[in-house]
């Protein structure tokens, strides 16, 4: 396994060996790197992120947490502030509405202090008049009536700080007598003067009867005996009650437009008339002569509560019960005076001048009907404000008769009502806040610190001013500011979140950026690795390839290589030792191809010189020898021809494995190559008596040989067969081709070669047999040349021994005789090989 | 043409000994050189009929010296045989580029030599 691993690794190539160890260095560390800066960059920026939305989220709870106690704390504040002005607004009201209840007191003075006569009575009536806010029965817009700064003109930059300023209230008002009635009664009565709607009324009355005062409910006469000079009667607030609906509705408590007036909620209803009743006697030269009576329209009292608006507004031509910011006034016995709904105002029934019972619980309602008592006697039996609760139900049957006025004694599910009991029990003022219908209501109550007539005996004097607000109004501002930081919160949490999670995208972008930069770093490594892996490569494969191809040019007999290595590494100095040793090679070459040159040179002079003598002696040069001498002579000159052929073939050979020599190759017939070589052979093979035929096709083509090479081949061939043969041997030349080879046979019947020299044959001074060979005179070196020289053609030689039985059988007649056959095989496009 | 005086260039004593000896019996004039410059001098001093050249020779060799006499008037008719051990085919080419008249390649018997120097006679007749 691992061997086989080892073997496949030892049979890349150097190139692919060289990438595989370079990626493995360069670009395996750069992805690990690269991997774990990415993730440590992802995980940074992850938690850098989820820190920073984390003190983000903690801001934003903390701002609300802040936020939340700001307005709980401004919400106090303001509570605090909005009771306070409230309350005092509600305690001014109540003095206004006891000072102007003193004037009038005053003007009692005044008309007791006259001798009753009709012109002067009027004269009075008609200079007392007050304005009143009309309210017509079209509503006109109401004027925002809001602070603004669009009217805020400064001439003194010392001024010019913090300023707050309204417009006037521009209301539309008209001037209202006082008093609906003055008049002078007599001890026993009856009305002498009587003036009422601006004129001396002849309608005088006795008013010790009920039935003739006013809504037939009044019985101030029964008071006035017991009056002492300068004592002042004053009577509560006698009026006709006035029916009124309300329903509930999908919006809210609203009122029927049958109803009486309800401010905005029906400002075309009927209003609340109700008179309150001064009385003095009268005295004449100290003698009581009667008593001087003023009847104040209570509308003027109604005019005190009916503006004002306990928000920023402050007063408003026209009230709005519905919106739950109003002023009220209850008399000394809790029983309503003035309210936004005239309905809710208690009065008598002008037809009995008789109190019309105030609204109260279903239970409480039966208890009433069927205990049989007049409303003073169920009132005096009732213990104080037992069971007042918002989970009383009113009377279905006094809703359905529109008698709702609000009597606090009764009114048994209201429980505020025994709160502003309780507060002006002792006079005063003061504040409480209420869950009434859903909602937090803060009323604000103080006394009326009016003190005339019966009222010396209340301590909450003629009643008491109640001022009923939204506590949701009061925060107005607080939750304004609320809003504000909540919608503040809002949008900074929703920016800081987009922050947050543009920050994310932004990481994740760069975490992409890194990722392709990284990507493209290491692409670009890669590539640069393979690049320098190949020049690297290049670098040594280069001169390896020209040492290799260097190296192989010297196996094939060019010793003359210089390998050209520019680089001076180790390849460069594989390149130099090659270079040395070519060198040295060759050098070696030429010194044996100058000792072979030399060598043969200096035999070829002495054997020169004993062929001169010998020759000469044998040319009768010498004179004359015996045939003896002639004889042994003749041996001499033999084998100095014999020692002539070997110094030639030694030299012959030594060239040829040398590459010395050089093939001139041309276009050659075969026919030509075979003839030549016929007619060199010729004289030897008469000698011997041989027969030789040919057999050369006609169509053969022409074969790119040096031809007196191939000629030298097929002379050594034909040579052999002939001198190795016995006399009279057969000799055939064949060419043919085969293939793509041309094959040339010289095949002769002589003694045949064994097998085992058939190989050999071809080696240097190899002879199958020695003895035959010395006859012969054979240098041992024929084949060898001619297998050099074929192959430096391209081509190979062999030789087959005996002959194939089917192949020149007309060579095979006698029967000892086995025959050989050599082939010359050369190819007809081979490349050349001779350098 | 009849060829008398023959002049045999080579630093071999033994072979223009043998060669003057043979030559003059037979009865040609036969003077010997044994290096190249000598054998211009004598040709020049005398110019032969024959010139049996040797290409190996010190001081100036064969092929200068043929290149030298057939270049001059007075010797550039005369032919000039080389025998040389010098066998290789490109040496012979070699030496007929100098302008010999024949290659001839030792070893070569006197018998064929003589044979060579008439058939220069027969030729020239």
């Amino acid at each position: 396994m691992k061997d086989s691993s080892v073997t496949r690794i030892a049979k890349l190539g150097i190139l692919t060996k060289l990438m595989i160890s370079f990626l493995t260095i360069a670009c395996i560390p750069l992805l690990v790197l690269g991997y774990f800066g990415l993730k440590n960059q992802q995980e940074t920026g992850r938690r850098a992120v989820e820190a920073v939305a984390e003190m983000g989220e903690q801001d934003i709870r903390s701002a609300q947490a802040i936020g939340d106690r700001a307005i709980e704390d401004s919400v106090l504040a303001l509570d605090e502030k909005s009771t306070e002005a409230i309350e005092v607004r509600t305690v001014e009201l109540a003095a206004r509405i006891a000072d102007f209840l003193y004037e009038r007191d005053g003007d009692l003075r005044m008309l007791a202090a006259m001798v009753p006569d009709p012109q002067r009575y009027l004269r009075v009536y008609g200079s007392k008049l007050r304005d009143v806010i009309v309210q017509g029965p079209v509503l006109a817009p109401e004027p925002d009536w809001t602070v603004t700064q669009a009217f805020v003109l400064w001439e003194n930059p010392e001024n010019r700080l913090s300023w707050r300023n309204r417009p006037p209230y521009d209301f539309q008002t008209e001037s209202r007598q006082l008093y609906k009635e003055i008049t002078f009664v007599n001890p026993e009565g009856r009305e002498i003067i009587k003036i009422v709607d601006g004129r001396i009324s002849e309608d005088l009355r006795d008013v010790s009867n009920r039935e003739n005062t006013y809504c037939k409910a009044e019985d101030y006469y029964a008071h006035l005996a017991g009056l002492r000079r300068g004592q002042i009667y004053v009577s509560r607030v006698v009026g006709a009650h006035l029916k009124g609906w309300l329903y509930k509705g999908p919006e809210g408590i609203k009122v029927n437009p049958e109803s009486a007036y309800a401010g905005l909620e029906n400002p075309s209803g009927k209003r609340f008339e109700g008179i309150v009743r001064w009385a003095m006697p009268v005295y004449n030269e100290g003698e009581r002569i009667g008593y001087v009576t003023m009847a104040l329209d209570h509308t003027h009292i109604m005019e005190f509560t009916d503006h004002v608006m306990p928000t920023d507004q402050r007063f408003s031509a026209i009230s709005d019960a519905g919106s739950g910011n109003y002023a009220f006034l209850w008399d000394y016995r809790d029983r309503s005076i003035s309210h936004p709904r005239d309905f809710f105002i208690c009065g008598v029934d002008p037809e009995t001048g008789r109190d019309v019972p105030g609204w109260m619980s279903e239970k409480r309602y039966k208890e009433f009907k069927a205990s049989g008592l007049s409303l003073e006697e169920f009132v005096e039996q009732l213990p104080p404000f037992a069971e007042f609760s918002q989970r009383n139900k009113g009377s279905k049957e006094q809703i359905e008769a529109g008698r709702v006025s609000l009597d606090c004694r009764i009114l048994d599910t209201a429980p505020q009502c025994q709160g502003w009991h309780r507060g002006t029990k002792n006079g005063g003022s003061g504040s409480f806040v209420i869950l009434w219908s859903g909602l937090w209501k803060f009323t604000s109550y103080a006394a009326v610190p009016y003190y005339t007539g019966m009222y010396r005996n209340s301590k909450r004097g003629f009643g008491y001013v109640t001022i009923g607000a939204n506590v949701e109004d009061f925060h107005k501002a607080a939750n304004a500011t609320k809003q504000y930081i909540e919608s503040a919160i809002k949008e900074k949490g929703a920016a800081m979140r987009a922050t947050t999670e543009q920050t994310r995208a932004s990481i994740r972008n760069t975490e992409i950026k890194s990722r392709n930069l990284l990507s493209v770093v290491a692409l670009v490594s890669a590539l640069a690795v393979v690049g320098a892996s190949v020049l690297v490569s290049l670098s040594i494969t280069r001169p390896i390839k020209r040492l290799t191809d260097g190296a192989l040019a010297m196996s094939q007999g060019d010793l003359e290589q210089h390998i050209e290595v520019k680089s001076r590494d180790e390849i460069a100095q594989l390149a130099d030792s090659f270079n040395a040793m070519a060198s040295a090679v060759a050098q070696l070459d030429r010194m044996k191809s100058e000792f072979v040159a030399t060598a043969s040179h200096e035999l070829r002079t002495p054997i020169h010189s004993m062929l001169l003598a010998i020759s000469g002696i044998l040319g009768g040069y010498s004179g004359n020898i015996t045939d003896e001498v002639r004889e042994d002579l003749e041996i001499v000159e033999k084998e100095i021809a014999r020692l002539t052929r070997l110094v030639n073939d030694l030299l012959d050979l030594a060239r040829i494995e040398s590459r010395k020599i050089e093939m001139k190759k041309s276009e050659t017939s075969v026919h030509e190559i075979v003839q030549t070589a016929l007619e060199e052979v010729s004289g030897l093979a008469a000698a011997h008596s041989h027969s030789i035929r040919t057999s050369i096709p006609q169509d053969l083509p022409n074969v790119n040989v040096d031809k007196d090479r191939i000629v030298q081949v097929m002379i050594n061939l034909l040579s052999n067969s002939i001198k190795y043969g016995p006399d009279q041997g057969r000799i055939a030349v064949e060419a043919e081709l085969v293939g793509n080879d041309l094959v040339m046979a010289v095949a002769d019947n002589g003694y045949g070669i064994p097998s085992w020299a058939q190989q050999k044959i071809f080696d240097k001074f190899f002879q199958a047999d020695s003895i035959m060979s010395q006859r012969v005179g054979g240098s041992g070196l024929g084949l060898t040349i001619c297998r050099e020289i074929i192959q430096l053609h391209g081509g190979t030689m062999n030789c087959v021994s005996p002959l194939p039985q089917n192949r020149f059988s007309d060579l095979l007649t006698a029967g000892e005789r086995k025959g050989a056959v050599f082939e010359v095989i050369l190819p007809l496009n081979a490349n050349d090989e001779s350098v | 043409m009849n060829i008398r005086k023959i002049l045999i260039v080579d630093d071999e004593k033994t072979i223009t000994s043998y060669l003057e000896k043979k030559l003059a019996k037979l009865g040609y004039a036969v003077s010997v050189a044994e290096d190249g410059e000598e054998a211009l001098e004598k040709a020049f001093a005398e110019p032969p009929d024959f010139v049996l050249l040797d290409v190996k020779l010190p001081i100036l060799n064969g092929h200068e010296v043929c290149r030298r006499l057939k270049a001059d008037n007075r010797t550039g008719n005369i032919p000039i045989v080389m025998l040389s051990a010098k066998a290789q085919s490109d040496e012979i080419d070699e030496g007929l580029a100098a302008g010999a008249d024949k290659y001839l390649c030792k070893p070569m018997g006197f018998p064929d030599i003589l044979r060579e120097i008439r058939e220069f006679e027969a030729e020239t007749e």
